[in-house]
């Protein structure tokens, strides 16, 4: 967007404002864009053209000319009403093609910078945030372009070429349906905006209330139903209710204004003509066929700026949806170049460590840790005590609070994704399995190994039987019909995928939750004593602690005891 | 849904207002278009046959710009009040699918609970677009063309007729077309989805991509999935705007013929500029109404199959037993004898053939494994449920303080919440509570005003547990005599496993009627009583035996609270 003739304190207000720095990301193709603000100019053109030769062709058929002298005026007109649908499909097509590529685009961008930003920066992203941002939000960026930007220029474009039109016969029709245009044009969609962000910002909150109410009783009926209260509950629904529906009258007077002053600009324009329009008839100065065109064209005009109201409410919406977008960019800056160290063994050591989420309290403080390679080490204590800090902190995906953690010297955080690929290994417990086969899922950490390999893997976490007897084994797509994985299935291949990376460090979340007590220690005990040659943490809310070369015990306050 | 659903007009006092005011609206706006154009095309003919100076048309402009300022009026007044209908008909609607839901219960919704919830939350704010654009439109299209083809019918015939014959083809056009392509669309629908969630699950993968080292090397992933989506998407929208195409072109084509017929009629002197106008200012408003439904008509979509969700809901019918107040066991020693209940779809009976009384001072426990029927006992002896077979002599509503497995919290303050059972106690008696459940640290550390969310955002387990012991103190000081606890230590650490099974003791003390659920083993051990609740096959009396899950599966997957307790199990 060039913007160089404002002065540079309004530019970069604009520049920084979400939906801008939105339609920069989307990259749109200019000549495309063009393409359709065209098509999209020449169907409102072709109707506001239909009404004006129409009213010419009826004027001058009024005078009973020979038909010959009208032959042009009929094609024209016939022409104009086959137009404005064709050009409208063309223009649909042209800016849907438009804003799916330019959301196609953001979303590659944001995946880039996500995938390249600081670790502990996508550590911290919440599974439905990102699927919120990266899907709904972006995909809701196409109406930027469709619904806001497209209909803003078609708007300008139509609505100036009808102002020369009007002007040419007489300025003076102009300078009133120009005035009447700016009215409706600008005043008509800044009261839009303003209703749609009191429904946005305050009916939101009425319905968020409304919502939880519903949900209180829904829940609770039986509760609710014993302890008598549930007339009482539904009361506060109804007022809950009662606070959203006054939120959408506030929202609702704006917007009403707002179609009403579209509609009076129109009649203005329309009596305004009449007004300026009679006596240049009278006196000569209009010809009789060019003041019935003059009358009629407000009628045709206000089309384009009759959707600017819509368009604003979008913008709202729209920009909304990008600042959420924005944020997730702007709060995953970019990993610090690595200074390339390289690691002398897979030693790893901890002083007077503290971890904890950035900008957070520590979770625990003063760790000394020495593991040897091979050696292996169980973090337990309730949960929410923040063992699965002290694992991504020791994975370097999260940097120290204080104190340092290295692996063979190197302090993990700085190591770069490679280098950590080849020495830490971090099971999750909110790890991802992708909705692909179990073979691509296992790889996506190995490598191309083949199936024995795979197998052993799984065996390793008591899951061989299970693999075997999927209806195509390895090749089943994991969450496809009849296959659901449950979740201490799930926790279990989240574990061979980490043992399967080949990383000389594999650290591992709860390994055996959601096994009975016997399966669970089955596998404890494999991974504790029978993953040879391999240092190996295990978080676990259990306490399993015999088999372990060391142990880490936290507590809920966040002392190491 | 048709068009405009009686349903909806029944259910709503709102939306009946609403459908009336519009269509008043509608007429109105039908004599003022009618009458603006007559004005318009007087003043203009004057001017051009006749040679009106301003003086001569100055009254019909005068008149115009009154038409013009009522048309003004009629679309205020019909935008005002058209968001306000929405939103109570929503609310009216959402209230009456609660209020039945409630009456249903989780058991009577059974599987539909979730969609239950989601249309109540937000389901049914897509009726909005339906209410405030879609159904003006619908009226004014039933309104508006017969309105003004009859006006046009004085004026000139040939005109009405070549609207009469094209304005039928509209709906037709617009029929086949979407008949011809219904099927493409469906099945393009499945493969949109598929691809759109390709792209989402790479993009909820990313942080385990990034643990695993992975992620770079997937953003191509990413944008090959989302090309494929948008190739896809572009596919079915060439379809659906076929039908768009189909619409521009027929009205904007008949308006055109129109006004070409008008001329050359004018030409041959068989018609005057007067009526000429006319008829070239009605004509388009004549298809304006049916272009705005059309358009419209895919906005109000999303509304209506949340309507048919809610109308769905409403007709199921209320199970006639048991009343929710069982009253007639005020008194009588509540027991259950021999009682079974079939649960629906499962083919058990949970419990099977159970027996069990509670009395004044005793502490039972009810005991077995995962689904045996333990908590639908308990429900039987509240009178929440019918036993199939089998005697049950339920509890008074307002002699008992009840605990479900997750208590609820509502929206409002801790100490709205702690006085959820009993909304009159004072504070007295909540520092009182407080202080006996171990929430008065709670209460020092954030206030009795701290606002708790939906859902119970902001309070653990183990605070929400406390508060729901803290509502059953309050709601014994107010008479209550039974108190029923459904697994009141699950979740729990150790600290408030503690307060909670002091808190049982000390009930029991006082002389009420204790039944908790029971799984671990401590809680277990401050029973006086322990029953085995079994379950048992429908067709046979042997006990059933739970199935494994999956075959192959060498470690039977069970909830994470049996293996906190070591799987117990008593049958």
């Amino acid at each position: 967007m060039r913007l160089v003739s404002l002065p540079r304190r309004v530019r970069s207000a604009v520049l920084a404002d979400p939906a801008v720095r939105a339609l920069a990301m989307l990259d749109l193709p200019r000549w495309r864009l063009a393409g359709a603000v065209g098509a999209g100019s020449l169907a409102l053109g072709c109707a506001v053209g239909l009404a004006a030769t129409s009213a010419w062709l009826i004027a001058r058929a009024a005078e009973q000319p020979p038909v010959l002298a009208l032959s042009v005026a009929v094609v024209c007109v016939r022409a104009l009403g086959l137009g404005r649908g064709v050009f409208r499909y063309v223009e649909r097509l042209v800016s849907h093609d438009v804003a799916l590529r330019g959301v196609v685009d953001l979303r590659e961008g944001v995946y880039r910078r996500l995938a390249a930003a600081d670790t502990s920066a996508v550590a911290r992203l919440r599974r439905g945030d990102l699927l919120a941002r990266l899907g709904a939000d972006v995909d809701a960026l196409a109406d930027l372009v469709v619904r806001v930007l497209l209909p803003a220029l078609v708007a300008l474009v139509t609505g100036l070429a009808t102002v020369v039109l009007a002007t040419a016969l007489l300025p003076a029709a102009g300078a009133v349906l120009a005035a009447a245009l700016l009215v409706a044009g600008v005043g008509a969609p800044l009261l839009a905006g303003r209703a749609a962000r009191a429904a946005e910002v305050e009916a939101a909150d009425a319905r968020g209330a409304v919502a939880a109410e519903s949900l209180a009783v829904l829940d609770g009926a039986d509760e609710l139903a014993v302890a008598g209260q549930l007339t009482a509950r539904q009361d506060a629904l109804a007022s809950a209710q009662a606070r959203l529906d006054e939120a959408a009258e506030r929202a609702a007077r704006p917007a009403a204004a707002a179609k009403a002053l579209v509609q009076l600009a129109l009649g203005a324009a329309v009596v305004g003509s009449l007004v300026v329009g009679v006596p240049a008839a009278s006196d000569g100065a209009l010809s009789a066929v060019h003041f019935v065109v003059v009358a009629l064209l407000p009628l045709a005009a206000f089309e384009g700026v009759a959707a600017l109201p819509a368009a604003a409410t979008s913008l709202v919406r729209c920009r909304a949806a990008a600042a959420r977008v924005l944020a997730l960019v702007d709060g995953a800056p970019t990993a610090a170049p690595v200074v390339e160290q390289t690691p002398d063994g897979t030693t790893i050591r901890a002083r007077g460590l503290s971890v904890g989420w950035p900008g957070a309290a520590p979770v625990l403080t003063g760790l000394d840790l020495d593991l040897e390679p091979g050696a292996t080490l169980a973090i337990t204590g309730p949960s929410g005590c923040g063992k699965t800090t002290l694992l991504l902190t020791l994975a370097g995906l999260i940097p120290p609070v204080a104190g340092t953690v290295t692996v063979g010297g190197v302090p993990v955080h700085e190591l770069s994704d490679d280098q950590r690929r080849g020495l830490v290994a971090l099971a999750a417990e909110d790890g991802h399995l992708f909705a692909t086969t179990l073979r691509e899922n296992l790889r996506l950490a190995s490598g191309a190994v083949d199936d024995a390999v795979l197998l052993a893997a799984l065996g390793q976490v008591g899951l061989a039987a299970w693999a075997t007897a999927l209806p195509e084994g390895l090749g089943t797509v994991l969450g496809s019909a009849g296959t659901d994985v449950s979740g201490g299935e799930r926790r279990r291949l989240l574990v061979a995928r980490a043992l399967l990376t080949g990383a000389p460090v594999v650290l591992l979340d709860e390994p055996a939750e959601h096994l009975d007590a016997g399966a669970a220690t089955a596998v404890l005990d494999e991974l504790l004593t029978g993953v040879e040659g391999r240092t190996v943490a295990v978080a676990t809310h259990r306490s399993d602690r015999a088999l372990a070369d060391a142990v880490v015990e936290m507590a809920p306050a966040g002392r190491c005891r | 849904m048709r068009p405009l659903d009686p349903r909806l007009l029944r259910t709503s006092r709102a939306a009946r207002r609403y459908v009336v005011l519009t269509a008043l609206l509608g007429g109105a706006t039908a004599v003022l278009v009618v009458v603006q154009s007559l004005l318009l095309a007087r003043a203009v003919a004057g001017v051009t046959m006749r040679g009106d100076a301003w003086s001569d048309v100055a009254t019909s402009a005068g008149w115009l710009a009154v038409v013009l300022a009522l048309r003004v009026g009629v679309v205020w007044v019909q935008e005002r009040f058209a968001h306000r209908a929405a939103t109570q008909t929503i609310g009216q609607l959402r209230a009456a699918v609660v209020a039945h839901a409630a009456r249903l219960g989780r058991r009577g919704l059974g599987d539909r609970s979730v969609a239950v919830t989601e249309l109540s939350t937000r389901g049914l704010d897509g009726l909005e677009g339906y209410l405030v654009t879609y159904l003006p439109q619908l009226l004014l299209a039933a309104l508006l063309p017969p309105a003004l083809l009859l006006v046009m019918l004085r004026a000139d015939l040939l005109a009405v007729a070549t609207i009469a014959l094209t304005l039928p083809l509209v709906p037709l056009f617009m029929a086949l077309v979407g008949w011809a392509t219904r099927d493409a669309a469906l099945r393009r629908q499945d493969s949109l989805q598929a691809l759109g969630a390709q792209v989402l699950d790479l993009v909820a993968g990313l942080p385990t991509l990034r643990a695993l080292g992975r992620a770079t090397g997937q953003a191509s992933r990413v944008r090959a999935a989302g090309d494929a989506a948008r190739a896809a998407t572009g596919a079915t929208l060439r379809m659906a705007f076929l039908s768009s195409l189909v619409l521009e072109v027929l009205t904007t084509l008949s308006v055109a013929l129109v006004a070409v017929g008008v001329g050359l009629r004018l030409v041959s002197g068989s018609l005057d500029l007067e009526t000429a106008l006319v008829v070239l200012l009605l004509a388009p408003e004549v298809y304006l109404p049916l272009r705005a439904v059309g358009a419209s008509f895919h906005a109000s979509a999303d509304g209506v199959a949340a309507a048919e969700q809610a109308f769905a809901v409403l007709e199921t019918p209320l199970p006639a037993a048991p009343a929710r107040e069982p009253g007639r066991a005020d008194g009588a020693p509540v027991r259950l004898v021999d009682v079974s209940v079939e649960q629906p779809g499962r083919g058990v009976l949970a419990p099977a053939g159970l027996s069990m009384s509670l009395a004044p001072g005793r502490i039972v426990a009810l005991a077995g494994p995962n689904g045996c029927g333990k908590s639908t006992a308990a429900a039987v002896l509240l009178g929440l449920a019918a036993p199939t077979s089998g005697t049950a002599v339920p509890v008074a509503h307002r002699r008992v303080a009840w605990v479900p497995q997750r208590p609820l919290v509502v929206p409002g303050t801790l100490a709205d919440n702690v006085r959820l059972a009993t909304p009159d106690a004072d504070d007295a008696a909540l520092e009182r509570a407080a202080e006996r459940v171990g929430l008065a640290p709670v209460v020092a550390e954030r206030g009795w005003d701290a606002p708790l969310g939906q859902g119970g955002v902001g309070v653990s387990a183990g605070q929400r547990q406390r508060v729901a012991l803290a509502r059953v103190l309050l709601r014994v000081e107010a008479g209550a005599d039974v108190v029923v606890l459904d697994e009141p230590t699950a979740h729990l650490d150790a600290g408030t496993e503690a307060v909670v099974l002091a808190t049982i003791r000390e009930l029991a003390a006082a002389g009420c009627a204790v039944l908790v659920v029971a799984h671990r083993p401590e809680l277990l051990a401050v029973a006086d009583e322990v029953v085995a609740v079994r379950s048992a096959a429908v067709d046979a009396a042997a006990p059933a035996v739970p199935a494994p899950t999956r075959p192959g599966d060498d470690l039977s997957p069970t909830t994470s609270d049996d293996t906190k307790d070591g799987a117990l199990c008593v049958s």
